[in-house]
């Protein structure tokens, strides 16, 4: 099973906390950290330059640099080319899912319904990104 | 021969001999010796051709004499010698004399020296001769002689060409062989030699029929021609064939009338001809249209009639001729007077005429009325400028419009996130709660109730904001005259209790202009948001805050300063949007739709919203109101 190295941004700190359970149970996931918003992101990255993750899994909506900052700011930076941003939303709005993959995002993820149905998600999301 | 005769022979001026019958001569007068310069003694017994020029030209004197006596007479002129050599040009009458009617006795001689005469005749005959080579020698004319009846006894090359008949075919024929059969009938050309008869001379232009039978249009002189005793003794007759002339002359004046019907009758432009002083002398239907004259109203009056008095006051028609004079042409656009007085805006193009020789002979004028294409070029401006007001409401509709498409979108987005986020919360524990329960583990349980309440809570907040943030959207604005000072007044009070627990310190440093027109709850919601986010982000410092008014460019800016955190360039456009946080709700609780709303406000009130910050040393919110678009009747100063 091949592993990927990933980071959790999330504001809900209960949310945050079911999603690594999840992941980590999963067994195919390295969770390198996890963040409440995008600028607390960009500041670990700055931190470990040797240490990318392989995927970032975002939520769209936090205080400070949300989810679509996360997106412009690693789409436009050369040092993380082969970083992917996966968002995740509660919203199944079409336009908005539109926009995130329009900015660059890989993958648009919605939520599910409630924080401990996260088994099913982290399957997908594997399905998705080992295809 | 008696004495009596004998003197009159001696006195005679002609010389006068008497012959024998050879030749030989027997007697002469005194005068044979002026003649001939010969003494008489010297002449007697001598030959009559021995006074000829070639004294030994017996040939010639004897056949002389034998026609003398064979015609009974003879006259002969020729060169004679005299004795000092030099010629003189006799004429000599030879008279054969015969004794009792039959018997040939000799010859009476009389040599006249008649040099003179005959060089003056020569001379004429000369001058004559080289008139008629040149008449014959004519080709454009036909020019002949008649003789008193009308028949044609002279001829010329140019009578050849033009009528075709050579001279031998045409002299002793009747002129009237160039008349046609209506001319004839009608006896044109006995009445024509009988005008010239009588005055002189007849002239006319008229058809003539060439020997091939087509006809010319000739012009014809004939002349009566009378000798020294006034007798007439014929007509000289003188023929151009003007028919190619007649043509080009025709086609030339077809063309000019054709020209002149033409501008006559042209109405879209007033063209007429002004004499090199400016006076009008022609006049066509379009000057009559345009300008209300008739031509015998204008004709001989100034150009300048047709301009306004200040115009002529300047000179200015003098001007335009006199520039037209100088550079051939002026043109210009401007008012006209009409006949009636009323104006018209006139396309004015005057153009100096020259004739052949470049004399200035006056100047053509076209004047074109253009009132009406100017006052369908102003509707034309006016309907532009309708089109462009119309075109301007439209875009500010479409910028209502998106506008109100983007507050759907963010509206969509409200409900589909943040509405749902905190729900997903109280679900998620909820199922928790049950899960506990069902598995007899109850300890957790006071946690989650705890987390669910908060998050109904924060659900509670976020409704709210919205609905408020949908307020001020929708609907009329109430706008009314205000003051600042009773807004001022009005959120101070509103914010009391914060004010008094930060101990925050507001001061208002300038009002240029106290009063403001709008919507009293919303621009009293835009101050308390603007000031309660001042108190807010301030990391626990003493609050201070600066209200101002300016005027700047006729723009009033206002302005909210505070002593707080501060942020970076990048979130300085961000913070306007809904829910949009800039830090995290632990540290500064709130549903992030204040600045929303502001920014709403003031769009409503067409005006924009800014800040200007840096992290760490405060913000300065500025915003406008009624920048674009109408302001309410009520203006600011009027208060």
């Amino acid at each position: 099973m091949k592993q990927y190295k990933l980071v959790i941004v999330e504001n809900d700190e209960d949310e945050r906390f079911f999603m690594r359970e999840e992941f980590e149970a999963f067994e195919a996931f390295d969770v390198l950290g996890e963040f409440v918003n995008g600028d607390t992101l960009f500041e670990w990255l700055a931190q470990n330059p040797s240490d990318l993750p392989d995927i970032i899994l975002s939520d769209l909506n936090m205080p400070g640099k949300n989810g679509y900052d996360i997106i412009s700011q690693i789409k436009s930076n050369p040092a993380y080319t082969d970083v992917k941003v996966i968002i995740t939303s509660t919203s199944p709005v079409i336009s908005i899912r539109e926009k995130c993959l329009s900015m660059g995002a890989s993958e648009y993820l919605i939520k599910p319904e409630i924080f401990v149905d996260y088994g099913q998600y982290v399957k997908e999301l594997y399905r998705k990104i080992d295809s | 021969m008696d004495i009596g005769a004998d003197s009159v022979l001696e006195g005679l001026g002609e010389a006068v001999l008497k012959l024998d019958t050879f030749g030989n001569i027997l007697y002469c007068n005194q005068a044979t010796q002026i003649v001939t310069n010969y003494e008489r003694s010297a002449l007697f017994g001598k030959p009559i051709h021995y006074l000829a020029f070639d004294n030994t030209d017996t040939i010639k004197s004897t056949y002389e004499l034998n026609a003398a006596v064979s015609k009974g007479k003879l006259v002969v002129q020729g060169w004679n010698r005299r004795s000092d050599g030099a010629r003189y040009w006799a004429e000599m009458v030879l008279t054969p004399l015969y004794e009792n009617g039959e018997q040939h006795t000799g010859f009476a001689c009389i040599i006249r020296d008649i040099t003179e005469r005959k060089l003056e005749e020569n001379a004429l005959l000369e001058s004559e001769e080289r008139f008629r080579l040149m008449v014959e020698g004519v080709q454009d004319y036909s020019i002949y002689m008649l003789d008193v009846d009308g028949n044609i006894v002279t001829w010329n090359e140019g009578g050849q060409k033009l009528t075709g008949y050579t001279a031998d075919e045409i002299i002793g024929k009747h002129f009237s062989v160039f008349y046609n059969s209506n001319d004839l009938s009608n006896n044109k050309p006995a009445i024509e030699l009988d005008t010239a008869r009588t005055v002189g001379k007849y002239e006319e232009e008229g058809w003539r029929m060439k020997k091939n039978g087509s006809l010319f249009w000739a012009s014809v002189v004939l002349t009566a021609l009378f000798n020294d005793e006034n007798k007439l003794i014929g007509f000289s007759k003188v023929t151009k064939d003007l028919t190619e002339q007649s043509i080009e002359a025709a086609t030339i004046r077809q063309n000019e009338e054709r020209f002149r019907m033409l501008v006559e009758q042209v109405t879209d432009y007033a063209i007429f001809m002004l004499d090199e002083k400016g006076r009008i002398i022609s006049w066509n239907e379009g000057a009559k249209r345009i300008k209300g004259y008739e031509l015998q109203e204008v004709t001989g009056k100034y150009f300048s009639i047709f301009y306004p008095e200040e115009e002529i006051f300047n000179g200015k028609p003098a001007y335009e001729l006199k520039i037209a004079r100088q550079v051939g042409k002026y043109e210009e656009e401007g008012w006209r007077i009409r006949k009636d007085g009323s104006r018209f805006w006139a396309n004015v193009v005057i153009t100096a005429v020259y004739n052949p020789d470049r004399v200035l002979v006056g100047f053509s004028k076209v004047t074109r009325d253009l009132t009406e294409r100017k006052k369908a070029e102003q509707i034309a401006r006016e309907n532009s400028e309708k089109y462009r007001q119309i075109a301007r409401e439209m875009e500010v509709i479409n910028t209502e419009l998106s506008r109100t498409n983007n507050d759907l979108e963010q509206f969509t987005s409200i409900v589909s996130h943040d509405l749902q986020e905190p729900l997903r919360t109280v679900k998620s524990f909820l199922y928790l709660i049950n899960d506990r329960i069902e598995k007899g583990r109850i300890g957790d349980i006071g946690t989650y109730v705890n987390k669910s309440i908060l998050a109904a809570n924060r659900m509670k907040e976020l409704i709210e904001n919205v609905l408020n943030y949908s307020q001020v959207s929708k609907g009329q604005l109430k706008t009314s005259n205000l003051t600042l000072n009773e807004l001022f007044d009005h959120v101070l009070l509103n914010l009391k209790g914060t004010l008094d627990t930060t101990q925050a310190i507001i001061s208002v440093e300038r009002l240029d202009r106290d009063a403001v027109v709008g919507d009293k709850v919303q621009l009293t919601q835009l101050f308390q948001n603007l000031i309660s986010n001042a108190i807010k982000f301030t990391n626990g410092r003493q609050p201070i805050i600066r209200l101002a008014c300016t005027v700047k460019d006729g723009t009033t800016l206002y302005s909210v300063s505070d002593n707080g955190i501060g942020m970076d360039a990048d979130s300085t456009s961000k913070i306007f949007d809904p829910f949009r946080r800039l830090h995290e709700a632990r540290n500064y609780p709130g549903a992030g739709m204040g600045l929303a709303i502001c920014k709403k406000v003031v769009e409503r009130h067409q005006g924009r919203i800014w800040v200007e910050s840096q992290p760490g040393n405060g913000s300065t919110f500025y915003f406008t109101l009624w920048e674009t678009g109408q302001k309410p009747s009520t203006s600011y100063e009027a208060i």
